[in-house]
């Protein structure tokens, strides 16, 4: 199948190097301590952060640094065919892990002690790269509930079909079974802290794509950082200030 | 769930009492409701409700099936509902399961009426495409994204809302309908039927509070309920389904009772529902 | 088969002279038909109850309403898991479950989730909670067979249970259901006339307190047809507890 036209667009109109059309919000569930939504395109899901706060398994408690814990899940209308999925299988639970990995990693834990942060991730729509959103999505609400981190952590992810590295894969790409990069960036640092592939790519090209991710990780990193200083002038006006 | 000091539960029964709620509603007042439609690209309909900070998300997907043996005229209908954990850390993991059988059942009970389909607000003749072969099945799903009380209200509402915006493709019969075999059907993508929504019953939860009940309970108001019964009403006044939740029994009377006031609230909530999905509607049209 | 190998094979097939014709069970605007066990709408079926079923439980039940046979054993009160958090008042922990056989179409004789809810909380009102701290009873019901108004008979009984088991309560927790055909309301409905009610109406409550534990309500009701049903089920209420206290009643007197 033909996933780039000879005259370089992509099946949804795309250029190769083109990413979806970036959208987020803050504060989207009220009676969380952070939220926030994102969508990439047509993929949409929403974090909700709750803590710091009290450890609730004692056997967990940490004395030294705060417990981070993540749950994700996918809504039943958020693909295409509708399936009863049981909650906690193996791929949720896989990018459970992924996400909980990659935010302690930024989030100075250190500072918190003794307490717990929950991070859940709510896919209501999903049309690839539903790992980025939830991880763009998840430090979005980080930093609106006040947690202390090292920078803000986003991800993309990266293809290579019909011999021409693409960014930002949609489903119909996503599931061509080529090779999809997905990588974290701590933009500031200039420091990757997450990085997956699935099948195959020549090693001469996987820095290319790796490259495009990065650069799309960053184009993501200005809109979030946009988006949260608008929430903050907002907030300080309506404080006041 | 909602960590309340004695002080603050006085407060908020006192004023309960009063008919001066911690918001400044009255008893029966409702929060503002805000919809949104289509939310949702991939469903067939989908709408976003939100009652304060209680929201939720309901999508409606067509799909073709067999009608059952039973009722070889009718489509079928299914709801079911899930927590999503952004709203409640205590519906993590298998947390939620509870309260979702719970949402889902008595949604069911409300909108969908009777075993023989009488009583349900979504005609079910009209979801069949040749009878006792092929019909559409609805699934309705609900999630709940944050909630501050009232949830089945609101669910309702968002179901309504859906529907409202359900569009569902129109369907060619090509093979002769006569024959025992499965007809074949060509699913149109341009053009869609609306689903007639006038008869959806709307849901009012009244809960008790001391001695009076309350329409639209926040969160904290619920914590201190003694009692809740939820009645659902269509625009003629009919009741469509009633359950009730909380442990303390009640009088037949006050029963009675509540069934007459929440007939009169029903009124003021379907037209203002009704306004807001239409004023919903135009927006995504624009 | 092996063995028959030689033989030629004789082959079943269902007789069809024993076809059974059913008719239907009413028409839309006929007011004069007969239900099929011959009762008259406001009239229920003969209820049996016999408390003490089971041995080993604490207490325990045997309902028999026509053709719905319901058995309820009660265990405890029990200390409560200890991965459950301490509360000054005791737990109910239900479930509800059908035999194989209970339908008739084999079933699977799974757990039904429910009718669990339900039970627990049509019951959950009338137990003194608070006699017994730090502890939970356990209620469980099985459908023997399913003849209509399961729910009702399957409450009935586990209050029955709950009694004999020498658990608290304020009162014995009466249910009984109305079925909504056509214009007339049938009480203790039967399983033919349940799959095609239009509607159907559950109470239920304490006679002696006149209190309503729970309610259900499907279909389409107007408000006096809804007092009409509501009424309807309380009476019969009131004369099924008068039923299970006689059968408390002789169970002691049977000791002593």
């Amino acid at each position: 199948m033909e996933y780039v036209s000879p005259e370089g667009l992509r099946l949804d109109g795309r250029r190769p190097m083109e990413m979806r059309q970036l959208r987020a919000e803050i504060g989207v569930v009220a009676k969380a301590d952070g939220s926030a939504s994102f969508e990439m395109g047509n993929t949409k899901v929403i974090a909700a952060v709750y803590g710091p706060r009290e450890v609730q398994n004692r056997s967990q408690q940490m004395s030294d640094k705060a417990l981070v814990r993540c749950e994700y899940s996918m809504a039943n209308f958020s693909t295409g065919d509708r399936r009863r999925k049981p909650k906690g299988d193996r791929r949720s639970t896989e990018i459970s892990l992924v996400i909980r990995q990659t935010m302690e990693a930024c989030i100075l834990t250190h500072l918190l002690p003794r307490s717990q942060i929950d991070i859940y991730v709510q896919v209501l729509q999903a049309d690839g790269g539903t790992r980025s959103a939830c991880i763009n999505a998840a430090t979005l609400a980080l930093a609106d509930a006040g947690i202390p981190m090292l920078d803000l952590v986003t991800s993309c992810s990266a293809g290579y079909l019909n011999s021409t590295p693409l960014l930002d894969l949609n489903y119909v790409e996503d599931s061509a079974g080529g090779p999809d990069v997905t990588v974290g960036i701590l933009p500031k640092l200039d420091k990757v802290t997450l990085l997956q592939m699935d099948s195959k790519l020549p090693i001469d090209n996987l820095e290319t794509v790796m490259q495009l991710a990065i650069e799309g990780c960053k184009a993501i990193a200005n809109h979030i950082r946009e988006v949260l200083l608008e929430n903050t002038k907002e907030l300080e006006y309506r404080r006041g200030v | 769930m909602v960590g309340l000091s004695l002080g603050e539960k006085h407060f908020i029964q006192g004023g309960i009492a009063q008919d001066l709620r911690c918001d400044g509603r009255k008893r029966l007042t409702y929060r503002p409701i805000y919809v949104e439609t289509g939310i949702i690209p991939q469903a067939n309909g989908s709408a976003r409700v939100r009652m304060g900070a209680t929201d939720v998300i309901a999508s409606v997907k067509a799909e073709l099936g067999r009608p059952s043996s039973l009722h070889p005229d009718k489509g079928k209908v299914s709801i079911h509902i899930d927590c999503s954990p952004t709203a409640e850390p205590s519906f993590e993991g298998r947390g939620g399961e509870e309260l979702s059988s719970e949402l889902s059942v008595a949604l069911q009970l409300c909108l969908l009426g009777g075993k023989s389909g009488a009583g349900s607000g979504i005609d079910l003749r009209s979801l069949v495409v040749v009878e006792g072969k092929v019909c559409w099945d609805l699934y309705i799903d609900g999630l709940v994204v944050s909630s501050d009380g009232n949830l089945l209200d609101c669910l309702g509402a968002a179901i309504k809302a859906a529907l409202s915006n359900t569009g569902i493709p129109r369907v060619q019969v090509t093979a002769d309908p006569s024959s025992d075999e499965q007809p074949e059907v060509d699913i149109s993508d341009e053009e869609f039927l609306q689903l007639d929504t006038s008869g959806i019953p709307v849901i009012v939860t009244l809960t008790k509070v001391g001695r009076h009940y309350i329409v639209d309970a926040t969160g904290e108001e619920e914590s201190q309920m003694s009692s809740a019964v939820s009645i659902s009403v269509n625009r003629q006044g009919h009741i469509c389904g009633i359950t009730k939740r909380g442990g303390a029994g009640l009088d037949p009377s006050i029963i009675l009772d509540m069934i007459s006031v929440a007939k009169h609230v029903s009124e003021q909530l379907i037209n203002k529902l009704d306004s807001e999905i239409a004023a919903a509607e135009a927006e995504e049209e624009s | 088969m092996a063995g028959k190998a030689g033989t030629t094979p004789t082959t079943y097939s269902p007789s069809p002279t024993t076809k059974k014709t059913k008719a239907p069970l009413f028409k839309d605007d006929d007011v004069d038909w007969v239900r099929p066990d011959g009762r008259g709408f406001p009239q229920c079926r003969p209820a049996f109850f016999r408390s003490g079923a089971v041995n080993a439980a604490s207490g325990s039940a045997y309902a028999e309403f026509g053709n719905t046979k319901v058995i309820v054993s009660v265990f405890g009160p029990r200390e409560s898991k200890k991965a459950m958090m301490y509360s000054d008042v005791g737990r109910l922990n239900c479930n509800v479950s059908y035999t194989t056989f209970a339908t008739p179409t084999r079933g699977q004789g799974s757990d039904h989730k429910e009718f669990t809810a339900m039970l627990h909380k049509a019951l959950e009102g009338a137990i003194m909670m608070e006699t017994f701290p730090k502890t939970t009873v356990d209620v469980f019901a099985l459908v023997l067979e399913s003849g209509g108004s399961d729910l009702p008979v399957v409450i009935s009984c586990a209050s029955l249970a709950l009694a004999d088991a020498g658990i608290m309560m304020y009162d014995l927790v009466a249910a009984v259901s109305v079925s909504c055909l056509g214009k007339n309301l049938v009480i203790d409905p039967i399983l033919e006339e349940e799959n095609c009610q239009d509607g159907s109406l559950m109470i239920t409550c304490m006679p002696s307190r006149y209190e309503i534990t729970q309610l259900t309500v499907t279909g389409d009701w107007s408000t006096p047809k809804i007092n009409e049903g509501m009424q309807l089920c309380l009476d019969a209420c009131a004369k099924l507890a008068k039923i299970m206290r006689s059968c408390l009643k002789a169970a002691t007197d049977s000791q002593e």
